[in-house]
């Protein structure tokens, strides 16, 4: 099974404190993968390590073959490797489908020259460009908004704009930060069906950080838990919810006495 | 704003190439300068060892002053994150300050003697040149931040610095207006005038301590000691740090977020005005346009230093000082370049060490 | 209601303080005689205008609004009045001092420069100072009442929603009315335009006289600068405090090249000019590479610092022999066209006005593609441009390469026309110009460029009988500004592009200066 992520012994620390501890992680190719555990585990850490914005103290990353621990964001981004962020961050002052277009930059390849003489590159990628990002906000359910500034959007249509930016760069793989955070039930189940669609219609893998475990048990292939930056467990979604140690990483010590009173409501699969 | 430096990271890398450059002119500039420096001062034996004590002395007097207004930029900036262009202008009215003070004082004789008040009574008014001088540079810096810059709390950047401009230029316009273009002499009392001091011997000559520089000097330390205590020690320190780390959360806290900033800008403009009163004193003359360079030099002091670091203001003050003073003659240049020398040593300091000498202290940037 | 009052109190207060500093700095006097200039030459000095004056400023002082508790004509008036006794008291007592200062004998004017006698006893209206004080506490108390009912009556009357309302009403019916519709819809409409327009900016500048020609060429000189400086800070989000390092390296190789002094080279004019830009630009990419990742505060001095370094070293006697030092650059060529002398100050003007549409042009350009985007993306979120695939160093270079071409080139043509450069044509006061006059127009906004440079170069230039002042009310005006229109005067408005119709690239009305946002083509 190809790979597309694979984190080898990769630690990273602040001062004294070891935000990933020497984590081990694969993500197959075409899967959604969840990466869960309380706050303060590692989580973005982990995130922020494989999309370049830190260079991890020790251990490997890999992303289909290439070692990228030591690469850039631009450059992982040029790769393929696309994300969305916990607290959104969009370009505030740009329309949305310009925040689409700068996902798109990557994909892109003519310069300030270019521009000034409008050559017959230019023209076609400005027109690609524009049909793309016409696409994409269709594809996400902003049709009509392209124009209004991403910062006048509200809530749930920034998240989504976010999305649409992250697939303007065609990426093979796509780190979600907590993407259904501050949505309702609704909304949630709509995020839910939307990625389930990326990977099935579009192929991209996914790796998604999530707290809702509905989301999380719902679609995840494959569901691995930090606790405290290490690794505490790793499987489908039934191998997980039954793991004492994760249990216990939620809910303290004693949790499992406390799930064991629960066990016999069941979770809702989606 | 904290009293010690923290590293800064940024989460960009330079390209190799760029950073390979930069290393090779770095060594190349460091090798010119050392080489300088051996030549001038070794084996020419440009200047005899009085000059240099000469040098370093008028540095750290200037550099006592630099220090002072740096602070003061760095304890805004510390605050609001903001450049306060208008510090400079502060000093300049704390220098007018002082100025009037003592020409009052001089105007009015005792009566039936033809002694003034302030040689009659000298100390008492020195003091009270400082105390109004600070006053109103102290009142300035309160107006200052709530007609210009209190209502822009929540705007980009570049918006309050445009502002801060704008105050700058206004006062000191209005200084010319009001005061005229004309230099005012300081009117110093008598024991005190420019020029008299401790003769000491060195080396083969004597080299002059003069009275007003050292009365800088002490007075420079003795309030950079009054602030680190106050910003340490105090509960309105602990609120100031508390501002500067985190407003919303201060003010979740029960801290007063606009007290704070006000007493912040009272206090940073009583340094400034101590600062032109000394520059007053010790240099004899100044008019509308005195606050504009040493403001300037003293921001890129505190930048030297490391922006929102007192310790790093300290710092950067003093040693922007000492290179402007010792600079040029160490390197045989010409003293006319004082300037050139020291906005250079700025530059290059910031290039190899981005966050300044201390670092700056700042939170990481959360992701 | 105590509220109320110490409200209108502080109000008092407030404008007693602005009026007396403006008579401590002469601005009244000098207003005084402006009034007088309008009425009747020979009473220009007639206190009578300072009465004129003084009262309209009461009115203001006097007007009512939102800090009503009720809003009866008893309060109105009441507020009005309140407010006016206090200025009254207080300027009125501040007049006294002076004018007993005065008579004593005491000369003012070694402290206070602009408090002559004459300027003082006018102050008082050339009464004694008990009977002045009490003319201004009256008229200021007057005037406050009568700005207070004035402010009932609009208010009742809803005066000023009317005539607001009225006007627009008016606009809305001229600009929908079909025929207008049509008309401007046609292609054609826009094309006849544009043919004024270049047939204004042809025969302009032959018509309005040296004094226009040099006003207008400076703005334009200013326009360049402000386009220029916006690649960097408006666009691509780059805090440079030391813009004006790169006009003056333009301007001096322009100058050093073409002079006969002190090389003796006598360059060709465009020749010079291209190197003088290239040597702009090579400055702007060296000295970007080490210090592009600095953070924003940081980068800003450092610009800053080298700005005055190259000023400084320009003007020191070490470097004298190569710059001529403070004297400056003379006898710089002009330009040829096809072997003619192209050197009036028309033809000056001609040159400007080119090179200003040349530059829009090439920042619209560049303004309206990926790398524009870039740059906006860096501005906004540095750190997220770079993880979206943008390299945030190439493109933060070529925004201050390009706005040290910019420069390079506004620098060889401001020499030129000026026959002329030295290092007091680039200090510091430059740079902040030219970073108001962006901050102020509208960052990233090209019509906004344009009016900065017109409100901040142009009206001061022709502001001349207030000399002396103008710079006051620059720095106030900046403040203002910043506090009440913070986006610029002409904010940089996106463009619209999902919903466009027209080919990508975009239309541009260059005359107006606005991207054209999504208007249909009705022909």
């Amino acid at each position: 099974m190809p790979v597309s992520i694979e984190t080898q012994k990769v630690t990273k620390y602040f001062g004294g404190l070891t935000a990933v501890n020497e984590v081990d992680l694969i993500v197959p190719e075409n899967s959604i993968s969840s990466i869960i555990g309380p706050n303060g585990a590692g989580k973005t850490t982990l995130f922020n390590c494989i999309s370049g914005f830190y260079t991890p103290n020790k251990g490997k990353i890999f992303f289909q073959g290439h070692e990228i621990q030591n690469s850039s964001t631009e450059i992982v981004a040029k790769l393929g490797i696309a994300r969305t962020y916990q607290n959104i961050r969009l370009f505030a002052n740009m329309t949305a489908i310009e925040n689409i277009l700068v996902g798109h930059h990557p994909r892109l390849t003519v310069g300030w020259m270019d521009a000034v003489i409008h050559t017959k590159r230019f023209r076609k990628e400005e027109k690609d460009s524009i049909e793309e990002g016409r696409r994409l906000l269709k594809f996400v359910g902003l049709e009509g908004l392209g124009d209004n500034l991403a910062r006048n959007l509200p809530y749930g249509a920034q998240r989504r704009l976010e999305i649409a930016r992250a697939l303007a760069n065609h990426p093979a793989l796509l780190l979600l930060d907590e993407p259904t955070a501050g949505m309702n039930p609704q909304e949630t189940d709509q995020m839910t069906r939307f990625i389930r669609n990326l990977k099935d219609e579009l192929g991209i893998t996914i790796l998604l950080i999530e707290h809702d475990m509905r989301v999380v048990m719902g679609i995840s292939d494959q569901i691995t838990v930090l606790d405290y930056g290490m690794k505490i467990a790793e499987g489908n979604a039934k191998a997980i919810q039954s793991n004492s140690k994760v249990i216990e990483a939620y809910l303290g010590p004693g949790g499992l006495a406390l799930s064991e009173k629960f066990r016999h409501k069941k979770t809702k699969t989606l | 704003m904290t009293t010690s430096g923290k590293k800064s990271k940024t989460t960009y890398t330079r390209p190799a190439t760029s950073k390979i450059i930069q290393l090779v002119v770095g060594v190349i500039v460091s090798l010119w300068l050392f080489w300088r420096v051996y030549q001038v001062v070794i084996i020419q034996q440009a200047f005899t060892p009085e000059t240099w004590v000469r040098l370093g002395m008028s540095g750290l007097i200037i550099g006592g002053m630099y220090a002072l207004i740096a602070i003061g930029y760095t304890l805004v900036y510390g605050i609001l994150f903001m450049i306060n262009f208008a510090h400079g202008e502060v000093m300049m009215i704390g220098a007018f300050g002082g100025y009037f003070v003592l020409e009052a004082l001089n105007a009015v004789y005792i009566p039936g003697s033809d002694q003034a008040l302030v040689n009659a009574y000298p100390v008492v008014s020195i003091i009270l040149a400082f105390i109004l001088g600070m006053t109103v540079a102290a009142a300035s810096g309160y107006f200052l931040e709530k007609l210009a810059y209190r209502p822009l709390r929540n705007a980009p950047r570049l918006v309050p610095l445009i502002s801060a401009i704008g105050a700058s230029i206004f006062l000191q316009n209005a200084s010319q207006l009001l005061f005229g273009p004309r230099r005012r002499d300081y009117a110093n009392p008598e024991v005190l005038s420019r020029g008299s001091g401790w003769v000491i011997q060195i080396g083969d000559s004597q080299v002059m301590f003069t009275y007003t520089g050292m009365l800088s000097i002490a007075l420079s330390a003795a309030l950079m000691i009054g602030l680190y205590l106050l910003v340490q020690r105090t509960k309105l320190g602990k609120a100031m740090r508390a501002v500067a780390q985190d407003k919303k959360t201060a003010a979740l806290m029960g801290i007063d977020v606009n007290d704070v900033i006000s007493k912040t800008f009272i206090i940073s403009g009583a340094l400034a005005g101590a600062a032109g009163v000394m520059w007053g004193i010790h240099n004899g003359v100044i008019n509308y346009f005195t606050g504009f360079l040493p403001g300037i030099k003293a921001f890129t002091a505190a930048v030297l230093g490391g922006i929102g670091s007192i310790p790093g203001a300290m710092l950067g003050g003093f040693f922007l000082g000492i290179i402007e003073s010792i600079g040029p003659a160490a390197l045989g240049i010409d003293f006319q370049l004082k300037d050139v020398i020291a906005f250079s040593i700025l530059v290059l300091v910031l290039i190899f060490r981005p966050s300044g000498i201390l670092g700056e202290a700042l939170s990481e940037e959360k992701l | 209601m105590a509220e109320f009052i110490k409200n209108r109190v502080n109000r008092g207060i407030v404008f007693a303080i602005v009026i007396i500093f403006l008579e401590l700095i002469g601005f009244t006097v000098t207003v005084t005689i402006m009034i007088g200039k309008f009425a009747d030459v020979r009473r220009a000095t007639d206190p009578i205008f300072l009465m004129i004056f003084f009262a309209i400023l009461g009115l203001w002082n006097g007007t009512c609004g939102k800090d009503l508790p009720q809003k009866t004509i008893r309060n109105f008036i009441l507020g009005g009045f309140i407010s006016g006794l206090v200025t009254g008291i207080l300027v009125g007592i501040t007049a006294f001092i002076l004018g007993y200062l005065n008579i004593q004998g005491v000369d003012l004017r070694q402290y206070l420069v602009q408090l002559s006698s004459f300027t003082i006893e006018l102050f008082l209206y050339n009464l004694t100072p008990p009977a002045g004080a009490f003319a201004h506490i009256l008229i200021f108390t007057i005037s406050g009442l009568l700005g207070g009912l004035l402010s009932y009556v609009s208010e009742k009357g809803h005066y000023f929603k009317f005539l607001k309302e009225k006007t627009t009403d008016f606009f809305q019916t001229v600009t929908n009315h079909p025929l207008i519709q049509q008309i401007w819809g046609k292609r054609y409409t826009r094309y006849i335009l544009y043919t004024l327009g270049i047939a204004a900016l042809i025969l302009l500048p032959q018509q309005i006289g040296s004094y226009w020609n040099f006003i207008l060429g400076t703005v334009g000189i200013y326009i360049l600068l402000g386009l220029g400086l916006n690649l960097i800070v408006g666009l691509s989000g780059q805090l440079v405090l030391g813009y004006v390092a790169f006009f003056a390296i333009g301007a001096y190789t322009f100058a050093l090249l073409s002079a006969p002094k002190p090389y003796d080279i006598n360059m060709n004019f465009w020749l010079a000019l291209g190197f003088g830009i290239l040597a702009a630009t090579l400055t702007g990419v060296l000295l970007g590479l080490p210090i592009l990742n600095l953070r924003g505060d940081y980068l800003a001095i450092v610009t800053l610092a080298f700005g005055e370094i190259i000023r400084n070293l320009i003007r020191s006697d070490l470097l004298t022999p190569y710059t001529l030092g403070p004297r400056g650059v003379r006898e710089i060529a002009e330009p040829t066209l096809f072997g003619r002398s192209f050197s009036s100050e028309v033809d000056y003007m001609y040159i400007i006005i080119l090179t200003v549409f040349l530059l829009i042009f090439i920042t619209d350009r560049i303004q309206n593609s990926r790398v524009g985007r870039a740059w906006l993306a860096i501005k906004d979120d540095q750190t997220v441009a770079q993880a979206n695939g943008v390299n945030t160093f190439k493109y933060k270079l070529l925004a201050l390469a390009l706005g040290a071409a910019f420069a390079g080139l506004a620098g060889g043509v401001f020499a030129a026309r000026n026959q002329f450069t030295g290092p007091e044509d680039h200090t510091l006061m430059v740079s902040i110009n030219v970073l108001c006059l962006v901050i102020v127009g509208g960052m990233g906004s090209i019509p906004g460029i344009i009016l900065g440079a017109f409100v901040l170069k142009g009206i001061p230039e022709m502001l001349r009988d207030f000399e002396i002042y103008r710079m006051l009310f620059f720095g106030v005006l900046l403040i203002i500004m910043m506090i009440v229109r913070p986006e610029g005067l002409w904010p940089a408005k996106r463009p619209v592009l999902e919903k466009r119709k027209s080919a990508p690239g975009g239309d541009m009305d260059e005359k107006a200066g606005k991207t054209i946002e999504g208007v249909q083509d009705a022909g």
